[in-house]
């Protein structure tokens, strides 16, 4: 199984005998390429031209983030999975009001069904995002919906949590350690659902709850947003509920990031969420939840050339 | 599968299997690799080992059922195995 590679400090990615070396004036590593899924990059990374080409040999991302935990950027291989009928479609799905609004729907309902599943498993009273009924005639009603299914959630994870305040989502910069730690979560799904969403066939730029912006790849962002509660949220309830984290594991400037010590304790934790495998029943096999995101891919794929309706993840663990 | 080679292999070559090894695990010290492998890597590292060695070498590769193993470390940690940089 590949598994992903995290730098949290300055450095240099090169190529040398055959594989990636990690080198900085603290020394140098050497990261197993065919093993790597994609690279992770938390501070200033400097890529030579020769690990670039090794990079996109065995088809590894490269995803960049500032300080504060935000997605910057990538660099992606240029392989990857083409199909033109696949992006027609998608594009006529987006087009046609009422197809979108079909598939935007189904994606606000596999949100909700993940705030639920995750609050259910700490029996917290979800009862007032329960009765929040998912309906609109257009996909901005249903952004509509969803922030208030959003702003419920928070309400009530903030309750859950022990050790830290958790008040509002604030962002660029984050104002809180909380705030901080959803930063980071939602950046990393962010780019592992955009990693996964390159396996399928689908254009990661065509989207269906959000509005296909440019330089973004939004439909990354609609598949993140269900898995959501379900890796970044659990990830940072578990932490903070434990005392595995704390105000040492933060820096503080302008707003609140996790510092080298506190990405150490953060990335394991929510990739080993990601990495968890779930019994699937209709597989009938275990797969990881990272794996779960390239299947919404898949049935959305089924769902455009017309093989099978496409309803959102329902988590059941 | 969690994978652990370790190899003792004639000078000329060691330099190639190491060069080869870390292309898929980690170096963990001298002649010992370590990590998590896909069934179909296990097969191309045998095969390719095959190519790279001659009959008095001897490579070794333990299969473990998972990475929850308990590692006892005396002295130095040369280099940790770590997704984090």
């Amino acid at each position: 199984m590949k598994r992903p590679v995290y730098i949290t400090q300055m450095g240099m990615l090169e190529r040398r005998g055959n594989t990636l070396f990690f080198e900085n004036e603290n020394g140098k590593k050497a990261i197993p390429v065919n093993s790597t899924s994609e690279v992770h990059c938390f501070k200033p990374v400097t890529l030579t031209s020769g690990a670039i080409k090794l990079l996109s040999e065995k088809n590894v991302p490269v995803h960049f983030y500032n300080k504060y935990g935000y997605y910057r950027g990538s660099y992606m291989p240029a392989e990857g999975q083409v199909s033109g009928s696949v992006i027609i479609r998608q594009a006529e799905h987006y087009l046609d009001g009422e197809k979108r609004l079909h598939i935007a729907k189904q994606l606000v309902e596999g949100i909700k069904a993940s705030m639920l599943a995750l609050l259910k498993s700490y029996r917290a009273d979800a009862s007032s995002i329960e009765c929040i009924p998912v309906d609109g005639e257009s996909p901005a009603e249903l952004m509509g919906v969803e922030s208030t299914l959003w702003k419920e959630f928070y309400g009530i994870f903030g309750s859950l949590l022990k050790n830290f305040e958790f008040r509002e989502r604030s962002r660029r910069p984050p104002k809180d350690e909380v705030n901080a730690m959803i930063s980071y979560g939602n950046s990393v799904l962010y780019a592992v659902a955009l990693s996964e969403v390159r396996k399928t066939y689908l254009h990661p730029a065509i989207s269906f709850l959000h509005e296909p912006l440019e330089r973004r790849y939004s439909l990354a962002l609609d598949l993140s947003d269900i898995f959501k509660p379900l890796t970044v949220f659990r990830v940072i309830l578990r932490l903070v509920n434990r005392g595995k984290i704390g105000e040492e594991h933060f820096g503080r400037d302008v707003g609140v990031m996790l510092n080298r010590e506190g990405l150490k304790v953060f990335l394991p934790e929510l990739n080993g969420e990601l990495e968890r495998k779930v019994l699937h029943p209709k597989l009938k096999r275990n797969v990881s939840i990272r794996y779960l995101i390239r299947l919404e891919g898949y049935s959305l794929v089924k769902h455009l050339l017309g093989d099978r309706t496409y309803t959102s993840l329902r988590a059941w663990w | 599968m969690y994978v652990i080679v370790v190899y003792d292999v004639d000078v000329k070559r060691v330099a190639k299997v190491h060069r080869f090894l870390r292309t898929h695990l980690h170096w963990r010290q001298n002649s010992v690799f370590e990590g998590e492998l896909t069934r179909a890597q296990l097969y191309e590292i045998k095969k390719t080992l095959e190519d790279l060695i001659e009959e008095e070498d001897s490579v070794l590769i333990y299969e473990l059922p998972g990475s929850n193993f308990t590692l006892h470390v005396l002295g130095t940690d040369r280099n940790p195995v770590g997704e984090i940089i």
